[in-house]
């Protein structure tokens, strides 16, 4: 049996530095405001899936849905902690979307909550530390921090198709133009193009204000099933599709922390993302004209410019001039991250998709209050994470 | 430069033979991929057989994209003398594309251009007790002025 599911309720904790809470607390904070958009007490909830974080709670072994249900409603429910790195999130809401449409359960909590260590992120232990581990020769033998794979493309962008510095600006100052509105957003203020070219060169040709920083922040989803809502007489946004993914061989993009590829003609760049979009709009059986906002995983300006055409909106070398047309701006043809993306929030890794899910349901249900997308019926998330994981999910009201 | 004995910053890195530096990769025998650091497997999904042995891979390539590094990375990154450098993304000259990142040596950063031919070089990041740690690098074949 398959039955559809649908997003009864989202919540979030601001996105920011937050010294004096605790994870669990910011988790706490998200998951309080998604079941009370639901109207769902925790009677109600049988399973939490979390994001697996590294950096904080989970009992050091990435526990963190434990963690929540012992802080909270001790009752027997199912738990279920996932990996997937930046793509978590989509992971952890795929897996609760299955186990609601598989008839298993009626009534899921989705979470991820993050507080990121200060400067670059660093190696986990374990590791192999020699020649078979990627992860350490990118650092020992040339230094390629994270900025510096998402400038080597953006490079090659402006090579190819002729995006100019001046247009990788323009991306940055449409996301900070929208988080401007949004009260969940770290960075609120607007910049202008000038500015953001004057702010220091991090790798070129990628200015300090077109990287994404890290943030702490948590978000958090109620799913449930279609015979659920109608007996409880609830409100919900339709999940018409949801996909996870990882990457195609002689996939043409520079995977972190990879240090070489072996590239085929014909395979899309960035495919663990491009096959989760392609996945979700197959199930949802949609095409890129049907969607009405995206909300996507712009670690830098770049990835503004280059996703939407990998993702079959644009044809390559478009975005730019839909871009400057204003066509991607909230009110356009296709809004990106209405939001503020991650270039407002700064990432919290494992929150970060979740956080996707929870403004698209927002934006569908026309409560994106300061950001909304005028009568936006249908949205699409995309994020990526390491190891090649890609997750997409479709909401249609 | 302590002693002339080339130390990889990494081992199975790279090798400095006869005619120069070469970095050792993976070859399929069986559907001709190469991979880069040398790899357990083939992963061509349509690739069965996944036979795979060592091999050094060719010297030259082409610049497909590049960045200036501006911040200095973290401290697994260690050199002496750091100053701002540049990475290359190369094409390697084989049947069977492969692009390997790489930093860029001897070429002054304002100088960089996409589609110059280069070649793999060892290149000193940082003198330890007795030798001259090293890592392959890339620098063009003739540099423009």
């Amino acid at each position: 049996m398959s039955q559809t599911v649908y997003v009864l309720g989202a919540g979030a904790h601001p996105w920011g530095k937050w010294p004096n809470k605790t994870q669990l607390e910011l988790a706490l904070h998200a998951l309080s405001g998604a079941l009370g958009e639901a109207d769902v007490s925790w009677n109600d909830v049988e399973a939490v899936v979390a994001a697996s974080s590294r950096f904080e709670g989970g009992m050091g072994w990435g526990l963190h849905a434990n963690e929540i249900v012992q802080a909270v409603a001790e009752k027997g429910m199912s738990c279920v902690n996932v990996g997937g790195a930046c793509a978590a999130g989509a992971i952890a809401f795929h897996t609760a979307h299955a186990m609601i449409a598989s008839g298993e359960h009626e009534v899921v909590c989705v979470v991820g909550a993050e507080r990121m260590p200060k400067g670059f992120i660093p190696r986990p232990p374990g590791s192999q530390d020699d020649v078979t581990d990627e992860d350490y020769l990118r650092w020992v033998a040339m230094g390629a921090t994270n900025p510096a794979y998402w400038a080597i493309e953006a490079h090659r962008r402006m090579h190819e198709l002729g995006t100019s510095e001046e247009t990788l600006a323009r991306a940055a100052v449409l996301m900070r133009r929208n988080a401007v509105g949004n009260s969940l957003a770290r960075f609120r203020t607007a910049t202008q193009i000038d500015e953001v070219l004057a702010s220091a060169m991090v790798a070129d040709p990628l200015h300090l204000l077109q990287i994404c920083p890290v943030s702490d922040g948590a978000a958090a989803l109620v799913l449930g099933s279609e015979a659920w809502m109608k007996r409880n007489g609830g409100t919900g946004v339709k999940v018409a599709g949801c996909a996870i993914a990882t990457g195609s061989f002689g996939d043409p993009a520079r995977r972190i922390p990879t240090i070489a590829s072996p590239v085929r003609d014909g395979v899309v760049h960035t495919s663990e993302v491009a096959n989760a979009v392609a996945g979700a709009f197959a199930m949802a059986g949609m095409e890129p004209k049907d969607i009405d906002l995206l909300e996507m995983a712009d670690n830098t300006a770049w990835h503004i410019l280059a996703w939407p055409e990998q993702f079959g909106f644009f044809a390559p070398g478009e975005s730019d001039v839909m871009l400057e047309r204003g066509e991607l701006d909230i009110g356009g043809r296709l809004p990106i991250n209405p939001s503020g993306g991650f270039l407002s929030f700064g990432e919290a890794t494992t929150a970060q998709a979740v956080l996707q899910i929870c403004e698209v349901s927002w934006q569908l249900r026309g409560r994106a209050e300061g950001h909304q997308v005028p009568d936006a019926r249908v949205g699409l998330t995309a994020v990526l994470g390491l190891g090649a994981n890609g997750g997409s999910v479709l909401l249609s009201r | 430069m302590l002693d002339d004995v080339i130390i990889p910053v990494a081992d199975g890195l790279f090798e400095v033979g006869a005619e120069g530096v070469q970095l050792i990769g993976t070859h399929c025998t069986a559907c001709q991929s190469v991979y880069f650091p040398r790899s357990l497997s083939c992963r061509n999904p349509d690739c069965r057989a996944k036979t795979v042995e060592t091999t050094l891979l060719p010297r030259e390539g082409t610049l497909v994209s590049y960045t200036v590094q501006r911040y200095r990375p973290p401290p697994l990154f260690r050199v002496d003398d750091w100053e701002p450098y540049a990475i290359g993304l190369v094409r390697l000259d084989y049947e069977q594309t492969l692009e390997v990142m790489g930093i860029l040596s001897g070429v002054p950063l304002d100088a960089i251009r996409i589609g110059t031919r280069v070649r793999v070089v060892a290149h000193p990041l940082y003198d330890d007790e007795r030798n001259t740690v090293m890592t392959y690098a890339f620098t063009a074949n003739e540099v423009s002025a």
